[in-house]
């Protein structure tokens, strides 16, 4: 989010990030990241017990995790209405700053500096772009494939569901293994009637952006282990059928070619996180972390064993499971 | 501590079932919704300013981040 913090001052749109994080701790943070916008300090997670998303996977007993929120963004409006929320199954998901910035203003932007190539003829322009944080590829976090279609004046393309032997408008994008997408993400579509076939289509006319959201899994990129290459080659299918007000044309089909940069993750500078290949932060969190575990045990120092004992367990089940699988 | 993927092909440095890795369940509400007004709160900054959400917004539109920890 640093980085992209220009992108959200040209659009005019405020940043704020809410953690349970104490003050000398946002503080040193900000001042070794450099963080420009405002980092809250919800120490005793009130603003997340207000909005309803406190952790409840986390016990009262799981000592410094206790009053994490489950992670998420809001996008409101000038009004203040939410436009837009953004949270997932996994707390690794995680959305670019593009995709807030494009939910802020309702619409679905490419930027000039995003890959991109060019298809279609004159009538009908098809532009594949990969868009979000220069379409650099890191474990969980999202991108988006946009397929913008430019249709000239009175032209249409089909959404699914189609009369047999039409083609709906298909986008397909494909990777590595570790490379997963999400469901294709269409606008509204307008109904439409072909006298002369006698059907009913739902259709999108003029600029038609088709997204297809992306992100790696652990094969692919992994916070856990180096990468194994620096790029990747992935391909886009379109697979599309015009009509007019009167007729259908012939489907037709286009493919585009990407290699996307990966990238390692900042991870924060602390024992747990070092010696996996990613590139460490400058923050040194040591001294935050004995904070915060001093201010959450002193309330319940039993839980600190309780705690302690869990972890002892858990990783105890986690080298029997890796054992058996080196035994098979 | 022992590095493990979990079900959703995610890798980090804990073990599986490890409230650190704990993700929302389904279901799980999210708080304020698409055409609900965005909760006004107060909050101290990083530098001790206290900051209210709507006041400093000024008019403008915002993202807000909800996330774990700068910490760890």
């Amino acid at each position: 989010m640093r980085d992209a913090h220009t992108k959200f001052e040209a659009h005019g749109i405020k940043l704020y990030a809410v953690s349970y994080d104490d003050q000398e701790t946002l503080q040193e943070f900000a001042r070794e990241q450099d963080i420009p916008y405002p980092l809250l300090s919800d120490i005793d997670s009130r603003v997340i017990e207000q909005y309803g998303i406190l952790n409840t996977e986390v016990s009262r007993d799981d000592a410094f995790l206790y009053g994490i929120p489950f992670p998420g963004v809001y996008v409101c409006d000038e009004s203040g209405e939410v436009v837009a929320t953004f949270f997932h199954d996994s707390y690794k998901k995680r959305d670019s700053a593009e995709s807030l910035i494009d939910a802020a203003l309702g619409r679905t932007l490419i930027d000039d500096d995003a890959p991109q190539a060019d298809g279609g003829d004159g009538e009908i322009r098809i532009t594949a772009a990969v868009q979000g944080g220069k379409a650099s590829i890191r474990q969980g976090i999202l991108r988006k494939l946009i397929v913008r279609f430019d249709l000239g004046e009175g032209l249409h393309i089909y959404s699914d569901p189609v009369p047999k032997g039409m083609v709906a408008t298909q986008v397909e994008v494909s990777g590595p293994p570790g490379f997963t997408t999400l469901p294709m993400e269409t606008p509204a579509t307008e109904k439409l009637r072909l006298e002369s076939m006698g059907v009913d289509l739902q259709v999108w006319s003029n600029t038609v952006d088709i997204v297809v959201p992306f992100y790696a899994r652990g094969e692919l990129a992994s916070e856990t282990r180096p990468l194994d290459s620096d790029t990747i080659d992935i391909e886009v299918k379109v697979r599309y059928q015009a009509c007019t007000d009167n007729e259908c044309l012939l489907p037709a089909t286009e493919a585009f070619a990407f290699t996307l940069k990966m990238d390692v993750i900042d991870v924060p500078n602390l024992g747990f996180h070092k010696g996996h290949g990613q590139r460490e932060g400058r923050f040194d969190s040591t001294p935050a972390m004995r904070r915060l575990i001093w201010r959450k045990v002193k309330k319940n120092p039993l839980g600190l064993l309780k705690f302690l004992w869990k972890n002892i367990k858990l990783e105890l089940g986690a080298r029997k499971r890796a054992k058996q699988q080196n035994s098979h | 501590m022992t590095t493990e993927r979990d079900q959703a092909g995610f890798d980090a440095p804990a073990p599986l079932g490890h409230p650190a890795r704990a993700s929302m369940p389904k279901g799980h509400p999210t708080g304020p919704g698409v055409g609900e007004q965005l909760p006004d709160f107060e909050l101290p900054d990083a530098n001790g300013q206290p900051v209210r959400l709507h006041e400093h917004r000024a008019g403008a539109r915002a993202a807000l981040i909800f996330y774990r920890s700068a910490v760890w």
